[in-house]
Order: C-alpha cells, then structure tokens, then sequence
C-alpha cells in the first residue's frame, strides 16, 4: 500500500454534522469486520464526472477538474485517514480516444495499479448520457480483460449529473430505471457473464450529483430528486458490497499480463506429441498403405500379374 | 526380290503426358510442373522385326502394308482333303510371273494333295519403292498405248518399251463375278500400283508376282483394258483362297518358340511316305499347339472373332485378314506393340489356330551415351537406373509401351539425363524375342550459372520510381550425380540489389542423399541437409480494414536444417527432421526491432506493440524437430484434379534456445477432390466437375513467439483478404468450398471460405489481432475463372462486403 502515511481526512469536516456521523457509523461498521483500509478505483470514459466524484466524497478539491477538457492523463490516487481507517480513492484518465478505447491509457492505468488492491470499483457514466452504443460494451470489455470478470462482484455502477429532468413525459424514477437497466445489460454483454449468474449478484446502481448547485435538505447535506443524501448513499451501497462475500482484486503481474498463454498447457506437450505420433501420423501412415494397396493399376500391368485370366 | 533387304523401323514419337517436371525447377513447390525446354525426350519404339531371316516383316509408313500370307494351298486335285500342317520353304525368288496356271507364290505344293497350311510367312508387298514410281499426276512423261479404243489386253501382250498410264484398277472376283466394290478393302492395300501412275511392263510384271505370292489369291491376273485417251485401266481378276469353314477359334502365343522346320518333300515320294509325312507334320502341329503358353488375347475379342468366322461360313483370305487385323489391332490398343499375328494354322478343319508372338522380353540393356550418341561408360550406377524401371519391362515379361512411356518418365525424374530412349528391339537370337535398350545421355556433372536481372519496386502509391529499379543476380552451382549414385550438392547466392548486396543476400546450400537404405532397398528414404536464409515480410504486423499502414516487420531466418524423407509413392511422403534457425525481426530500416509498432491517431508511432520475438530482444535462437507426413493420391482425370490430399505438420520445440522454447505447433490439412459425375477416362474426354472441400487446422501449445502464430486472410488463407488481415492466433481453423465447373478446356469455379481464430488471439502476446485491430475470423465467397496458369477471380469480403478482382498464379488448393 502507500509508503507514505496518508493524511489526516480533514475534508469530513466539510460535510454536514448528519452525514459526518452517518459516514464515521459506516467506517466503524467497515472497522468491526477488520476492514481499515478501502479502496475506490473510479474508471469510466472521459468526461464522465470521476474526478468530480473524487472531489465529492473527500470533500476537497484533490483533481483538477475542467468541463471542457481533460485533465487528467494520469492516475491519480488520494489517500486520506481518519481514526485509523484510511481511504484510497483512485481516479483515471478516460478510456475512450478517437473512438476507440484507449490502449494506451488502459496501459498507464495498469501500470499505476501494480502491487495495489482495489476493494471496489466505481464505473462511473452520466445519467443524462441517453444511449448505450457498442463503445461502452468494448470499454466494458477492455475493463474485464484487464482485471478479469471477478472485478464485476465488486463493481458499482455510479450515474453522474442525478439532478435532471428526464426527457418529455418521462417519469424520473422511469427514466432512471430504463437508464440503469441498459448500463447493466451492457456491462452483463462486454463482460460476458451468464444472466442466471449475473442475477446472483446484481450490479448496484447510484446517482451522484457533483454539481454546486446540488440541492441540500434541511441539514445542509446535498439530496437527489428523490431526496436522499447522496454521499452517506454511496459509501453504505460500497460497505454493502465490500461485505458481500466476494474478495478484493490484489493487481500483480500476471493480472495485467493476463493468464501466460505460453505456459498452459506446456505440461502436456508429451502426451500431445503421443497422441499426434499414434491417432495421426499412424492413421496417415496406414490410409497411405491402403492407397497403394486401392491403386487402380492399368489393364496391362494386371494382365501381367496374371490376374486378368483373360477376362479383359 | 526387292523386299529382302528393306527393313524400314518405324520409329514412333511418343509424347509424354505432361508428366515431365523439372526437378530443379520445381525445387520446393511441388505443384509446379513444367515441361524440361532444354531436355530431348523422346521414346523410340521401333518395330519388331519378325525375326524371319528370310522374310522380314516390313512396315512402310507410307501406306499401311497389311502383312501378307502366303500360302500353299494346292488345289485339291487329287483324293480328298487330308490335312497337312507345315511350314512351306518359300523359294528365295519367286515362281513364274503370275500367267494363269497353277503355279502360286511360293510354297506351291507340287500338283498336290489337298490340305491348306498356312505358312508364318509375311510377305511384304512394298516391293516397288514409291520413289521408283514416276511421280503420279505430275509426270507428263508416258507413252500412249498406241492401240484401239476399248479391248482387252493381256499383261504379256504390253510392249515392253513403253510407259503407261494407268488411270483405273479394279479388282474382280471371278467366283462371284463381280468387281470388288469401294476402295476400302483389303485388296486395295495390297497392291502397290495406283491409278494415276505411270509403269513399264516390267513393272507390272513384278506387282503381278507380288500378288500372286501374296497367298490371297488362288489365282489372280492382271489385264489392261485400252482407253481411248491412251491409258490403260487395269482389272485384276482372281479367285481368292478360301477353306473348309471353322467353328472354333484359338489363339495361342508361339513366342520364344523354335520356328518348325521345314521338311522338304520329296516331290517323288510315294503317297504312303506322303501320308506319312503330312501325319507327322500334323503331329507336329499338335505339340507346338499343346507347348505354346496362353495368349493374352481377352474372351470378349475371342467371341468376336468367333462371331466373325460363323457369320462368314467358308474361311477366306480375306476373312482370316480380318481376323489378324482384329486381334493385332487389340494388341496394340492395349500397348503391346511389338505382338505381331504371325501364322494361321490348322486350316481346314474346325478350328483356326491363330498364332501370335505377344513380344517377350530376353533382356534388358542399359546403355550411356556420349555427346555424338556412341556407346560410352556411365558415371551413373546401374543402380539407380534399374530401380525406376517397372518391373513389366524385365526379362520373361511382355513388352508393354506403358511399361516403356512409365519407365521414360521415372528415369527422367531422376533429372540426370539429358535424353533418354526407351527402345525395344528384336532379338536376332532368339526368335520373337524382345530386348529392352535404355539409351541414357548423361547430363554433365557439374554446372555453375550466373544470371543478372532488373527489378522495379514499386515505390509509394504502388508507382515504380528511377530510383527503384536494381539490378539484382544470382551466382549458382551445382554437382550432381556424385559417385554416381544421385547425390548432389547445389548452392546459389542471390540478392535483388547488387549496388547493395548486404541488405537482403540470400543464400542456399543443400546437399542431397538419396538411397539412404541402400540403392537395392526398395526403401526409399532421401536424405537433405541445407543451410538458408530468408527475408519474408510477417503478415502478423498487419493492419485490419480501415487502419492506416503499420510499419512494416521482416523476419530474417538464418539456419541449417537436415531432414529424411521417404516416399511412399510419387505423391505421398513423411519427412522428419531437425531445424536450428537464428531469427531476427527488422523494421523498414533493418534495423533490429523488439516490438510490433502503430500509428496513433495524433500521427506518433506507438511502439507497445505485441513483442516480435520470444526472447523480447529482437532475434530469437532456436532448435526444433519437424515432421511432415503427405498423403496425396490426387490424380487427373481428363485434365481435372480428383482424389484426396492430408497433410500433417509438426514442428516440436526442444526447449534448446532462447527462453528455452517448449512448444507443440501443429497443422492439420485435409482436401477432398471430389468429382460429381463419372467420366470416361481418355484423352479428349470432357473432364468432371470437381467439388473441393479444404479444412485446415492449425494450433500451438507452449511458447509461441509471434513470427510462429497462424495467420488469417490471404490468397491461401481466406481469400479476398490482404494477408493476415483477419488476425494472427494461436489456433486456426480455415474451412473452404469450391465448385469447379469445366468450361471448354479450361474451368470456371465459385467458392465460399472462412476463416477463424476460434478466439485465440488474446492467447498470442500482445494480442496483435487487437492491437492492429482485425476481426479475428471473417468469410469471403466468389467466382473465378482459370486462364492458363494465371487464377482471375472476383471474391467478396464478408466483413466489409465489398467485392474485388483479384488475379493469382497457381492453384488455391
């Protein structure tokens, strides 16, 4: 983990009094089952709102954010303490370049994470994005592939930019239901997981609102439409996931590398080789026998065989 | 007479069926086969001689003279018919000019008893050589007979000073009283004379003799009937010979038997010796009928024959003319050229014995030949020659021309002989005898050629520039034929850029060793060493639809591999052997790179492509076993391929090299030629049309560096693709359809392909599929047309759905 020692969390102080000690009640639940470290990992296509999220929940202004470009190229993790539970967020560069998902920032991402353990990720899209296109399957997959199909148990789907007014005619609770539906078939095909299995453990969605003009309740703390508290929301859905069962992604070598196809099946080799020598070669060896044996010989060589008894 | 002494050979040129391949030429590629230009082949087949000391079979090519019987029948003037079989003495000249009378070519039996025989005798009629004749039409030069309009002649009545015209023949029977109709009949062959000529009476005098001794005819003269243009039409009148009818039919093979002597009879012997000589002579008869073998004359041509001696009652010449056609028209059908019909005996009685000499072979002769054609000593050992002869051209076989076209083209693959001559000949020992000569000019031993040559490379949007045309040039030699034995070392330099040699210099040694078992053991085990290099573009670095050109990768291999191969049949073989190659990846510049490159959008090279070696270093050493067993009994029918060819590939790593490679890489091949409809076999012949199914397996198991990984798409992958533009991947599996229809003398075709990495690409380092972003499988279909050598087709791409023309060299399959 981080060599140095994280500060101290003073961003907490920020929040109002109701989500402070909702936020502490949900580290000290985290703490009872021996959890004192979390790790976010927030990916996402660019322009999405991760590093908004990141300023969100930590209550500072850790990245650089900007509407209109990116900022970030690089990875970026945060790690803040407090009462001896320490927070890792990582924030990444968008996958998505001229069309295609980024290899290349896939590649940065993978080499900042070596050596790290991620408890959860945060798959971050907006809300207000109406459509899912082949683009988000591939970054789907781009993330499966890098991390392998366990990543989607410890997986939240995050939906930025919650304070909107749905389409024409369009209930909100609807629309956010359509919406999310769609991103979670999406993530079920790019990752290729069987429905039944992916029924099991159902991918938790959550809104988030990173806006300055989030509206707040009565004690100061910012609500969605519907009127919950978003930040104390998603930090319950994450200890929620975090407990249920499945292990944390330790990032190494052969996770990047992905499985050597080079060693699997070395082992056999011999028996390969055996195989081939008596169920191929062999059954070659004796088709060509029967060949030569078949070989339709012209009339006058089988007359002078004297097999012809003058019959033709 | 004349005829004694021609022996005109007939000497036949035998094409070979496009069955001559240039070994050399067709070093690696097995498929291409071309005829040798340089080499002289040539099968000469001259006739057997029927080994007749006193009559020789003559054949003329200018007309085909039917061989001529003579026989001796006396006319049976005195007690009833007694048969007599014999061997008449055909007088060395012949008796008297044909006049009316009993005399009667040769043989005549004094006034005799009855009892037709026949001799073996062949008599040819070409006795006036054409190039006597003044020439036909043209020759103005004749004299007019001189004499009233329309009256006949005798031939002896003729001045003898003069040269007539002849302007007709006819040919009249006299037992049936009727000219011999149409131009096609037997007689027409016989007689030398043909209207239009101009002859002396001297002249024909001799045709009269020659067919009265023909052993057609019992009688036969010759009359000239005068024309008011001052040409004679000559009528021959006859009667032919005929005997009692027959019932049964039998052939029998009298080759390699002692001739029967001839008995002269006495022509004062009593009629109790008579008797007792022609019992014995019919006793005689019977045991050379009971000595002679089998013949190989088959029982539907045998019912033929019989069909032909019931339906004709009364044997005649004529008949038994035909009868001989018959059966030597089979045999030499069938191939047998040197069989000959060479009696008909035991005539006037039931049965006709037909006797035939199939042509058997005595020896076997293997001769060389210098540069002038005389007799030389070989450096080949005979060996090597005697191992490629079938075995139907031995000694105690019968001489097949199959046999001796099949012994020609296995000599000339052996490619050491610049002409080679299968010759049969008759064995003036022994009587019907064949020997087999094998005439070989042996090519020189050793040989060392230098060829230069331009080459345009087209430069940027596939236009050549000044600046690209090279010369390039290769330096060969080659010793062959070591020891005499076949062995051979060639080695050859070549490099396209001569102002530049070091930039791609390729070059070849190979030593070759056939015979490994020994030159006597059927086995045939070949063994090869080669030492190579080879600059091949990978088609692994290879960009999909729509990526802009990847920066090119070369792989250099550089070697030395021994191998055994031995083949089975021509077609089917298994090699097995070791590699030992040194392989470096090179980018455009030839410098040495480690890692496949792309362009990014922004217009940088990433160089994070998949790595090009295993050894991540850029050149990669390995040693690795290989084996490859062929099974190959595609064959032509009528032009058109059909059968069935597998091929299995292995190449086993040995852990020896860097990064200590271990790995199963393995291909599997599997082609189906399967004609829809059954053809007769023959040349002319319409050939099938022929569905072709292909699958091909390919996989790895183990370290697989890149420049190892399958590739999909290409001409012979997945056609209508560039070359691995479908994607590079650990397994492959390409399965095809083509449906070849024969158009005139050559085939159009439609074909469906598809080929797929069966999702192995992630498993190959780097993922080049991906990162030069291919599909990973993709099908094409099309139609095309072969013209020639060269493949035009139009296929559509599947993945994009477009169409192109493309034209190829060479077979897909």
């Amino acid at each position: 983990m981080a060599s140095r020692i994280p500060r101290e969390w003073f961003g907490i102080q920020q929040f109002p009094a109701v989500t402070q000690s909702k936020l502490h009640e949900l580290l000290g639940k985290l703490k009872e089952e021996n959890v004192s470290t979390l790790t976010i990992l927030l990916m996402g296509k660019g322009g999405v709102g991760k590093s908004s999220t990141l300023n969100s929940i930590m209550g500072e202004r850790l990245a650089p954010v900007s509407a209109f470009q990116s900022e970030g190229l690089r990875p970026i993790m945060c790690s803040r303490m407090r009462a001896g539970f320490t927070l890792n967020i990582i924030d990444t560069p968008g996958l998505v370049e001229g069309g295609y998902v980024s290899e290349q920032a896939l590649e940065v991402i993978k080499r900042f994470l070596l050596n790290k353990t991620i408890d959860v990720l945060l798959y971050v899209d907006r809300l207000d994005a109406y459509r899912v296109d082949s683009l988000d399957i591939q970054v789907i997959k781009a993330i499966t592939d890098t991390f392998g199909k366990r990543i989607w148990q410890r997986t939240l789907v995050v939906l930025t930019h919650a304070q909107l007014s749905p389409p024409d005619g369009l209930n909100y609770d609807d629309f956010f239901a359509r919406r999310s539906e769609a991103l979670i078939k999406c993530i079920r095909l790019g990752a290729c997981i069987k429905k039944q299995e992916f029924e099991k453990s159902a991918i938790p969605v959550v809104l988030v609102e990173n806006s300055g003009r989030c509206r707040t309740n009565d004690n100061g703390e910012k609500i969605l439409p519907d009127g919950t508290a978003w930040i104390p929301n998603l930090v319950e859905v994450i200890t929620v996931v975090i407990s249920n069962g499945s292990k944390p992604i330790t990032v190494d070598q052969k996770l990047i590398e992905g499985p050597n196809a080079d060693e699997r099946g070395k082992f056999f080799i011999p028996l390969i080789l055996a195989f081939q020598y008596f169920f191929v070669v062999k059954v070659i060896q004796k088709a060509i026998k029967q060949d030569i044996a078949k070989e339709s010989k012209p009339l006058w060589e089988l007359r002078d065989m004297g097999v012809a008894n003058r019959k033709f | 007479m004349a005829f004694c002494g021609q022996r005109l050979s007939l000497g036949a040129q035998i094409p070979l069926s496009g069955s001559a391949r240039d070994r050399r030429s067709a070093s690696a590629a097995a498929s291409a086969s071309a005829p040798i230009p340089g080499h002289h082949l040539k099968c000469v087949l001259s006739s057997a001689k029927i080994p007749s000391p006193k009559f020789p079979t003559t054949w003329t090519r200018k007309k085909t003279l039917a061989t001529f019987f003579s026989s001796a029948l006396a006319s049976a003037a005195g007690g009833g018919f007694l048969l007599h079989l014999s061997t008449p003495v055909p007088p060395p000249g012949n008796t008297g000019g044909g006049g009316g009378g009993g005399g009667w070519g040769w043989g005549g039996f004094g006034g005799g008893e009855g009892g037709g025989f026949w001799s073996q005798i062949f008599a040819p009629l070409a006795a006036i050589a054409r190039e006597e004749d003044p020439a036909g039409g043209g020759g103005p030069e004749w004299d007019v007979h001189g004499l009233p309009a329309n009256i006949i002649v005798q031939l002896s009545k003729l001045s003898g000073f003069k040269r007539y015209k002849i302007s007709e023949i006819l040919f009249f029977d006299r037992r049936r009283g009727t000219a011999v109709a149409g131009t096609e009949d037997s007689f027409f062959e016989m007689i030398s004379l043909h209207p239009g000529g101009v002859y002396t009476k001297a002249q024909l005098q001799k045709e009269l003799e020659n067919l009265a001794s023909c052993g057609m005819f019992e009688k036969v003269d010759l009359e000239g009937k005068t024309k008011p243009d001052g040409t004679l039409a000559l009528t021959a009148s006859f009667t032919e010979s005929t005997w009692q009818s027959a019932d049964a039919f039998r052939c029998i093979n009298v080759g390699l038997m002692p001739q029967t002597k001839q008995m002269d009879m006495d022509a004062d012997m009593t009629d109790r010796e008579k008797l007792e000589y022609f019992r014995k002579q019919e006793k005689d008869y019977r045991r050379r009928i009971d000595r002679s073998r089998p013949c190989l004359l088959p029982m539907p041509v045998h019912r033929e024959v019989l069909q032909m001696l019931r339906e004709h009652g009364r044997v005649s010449a004529r008949l038994l003319q035909r009868i001989r056609d018959r059966v030597q028209k089979w045999y030499h059908d069938e191939g047998y050229a040197c069989a000959q019909v060479v009696n008909f005996g035991n005539l006037n009685t039931k049965e006709v014995v037909c006797e035939v000499v199939e042509g058997d072979i005595t020896q076997l002769v293997i001769q060389f030949q210098d540069k002038l054609g005389n007799v030389c000593e070989g450096n080949t050992q005979l060996a090597v020659v005697r191992r490629e002869l079938p075995k139907q051209l031995r000694p105690g076989h019968v001489f097949n021309i199959e046999a001796g076209k099949q012994a020609l083209r296995n000599i000339n693959s052996l490619a050491l002989f610049s002409n080679i001559e299968v010759n049969p000949r008759p064995d003036e020992k022994n009587e019907g005898a064949i020997i087999v000569e094998i005439k070989l000019k042996e090519l020189e031993q050793q040989s060392a050629e230098v060829s230069t040559e331009w080459s345009i490379v087209p430069g940027r949007q596939g236009r050549p520039t000044l600046a690209s045309i090279q010369p390039g040039g290769t330096v060969s030699f080659e010793h062959r034929n070591i020891k005499g034995l076949n062995r051979s070392i060639l080695g050859s330099v070549t490099s396209s850029n001569l102002l530049n040699p070091q930039d791609d210099l390729s070059f070849k040694l190979e030593y070759v060793h056939p015979y490994v078992d020994g030159v006597y053991n059927p086995r045939n085990r070949t063994f090869r060493a080669s030492c190579f290099n080879s600059r091949k573009l990978s088609p692994v670095f290879t960009g999909g639809p729509g990526v802009d050109e990847v920066p090119p990768v070369w792989i250099d291999r550089v070697g030395f591999k021994a191998n055994i191969t031995e083949a089975f049949t021509r077609q089917s073989k298994f090699s097995y052997g070791l590699v030992m190659e040194e392989i470096t990846t090179r980018d455009e510049t030839s410098s040495i790179c480690t890692h496949g490159a792309r362009v990014l959008p922004i217009g940088g090279l990433s160089m994070d492509g998949p790595p090009t070696t295993l050894s991540g270093t850029g050149i990669d050493r390995m040693a690795f076993a290989q084996a490859n067993i062929t099974r190959d009994n595609t064959k032509f029918v009528n032009g058109a391929v059909v059968g069935e060819r597998d091929v299995f590939q292995l190449d086993q790593g040995l852990g020896i090299g860097s990064k200590f490679p271990f790995f199963n890489r393995h291909q599997l091949t599997l082609t189906r030629f399967v004609p829809l409809k059954q053809v007769e076999e023959a040349a002319g012949k319409p050939p099938p049309p022929v569905l072709v199914l292909h699958g091909h397996y390919g996989g790895c198991v183990g370290d697989l560096p890149s420049y190892d990984a399958f590739t999909l798409g290409g001409p012979y992958s997945v056609r209508g693709y560039n070359m691995g533009e479908l994607g590079a991947c650990r397994n492959i599996l390409e399965l095809a359809a083509e449906l070849r229809i024969p158009v005139r003398n050559t085939h159009i075709y439609a074909f469906a392909e598809h080929g797929n990495d069966l999702g192995s690409s992630k498993d190959v380092k780097g993922n080049p599929t991906e990162f030069f972003r291919r599909a990973g499988h993709g099908s094409s279909y099309g139609v095309g047309v072969k013209l020639g050598l060269v493949r035009a087709e139009y296929a559509v791409d599947h993945n994009a759905g477009t169409g192109a023309i493309f034209f190829r060299f060479g077979e897909r399959f």
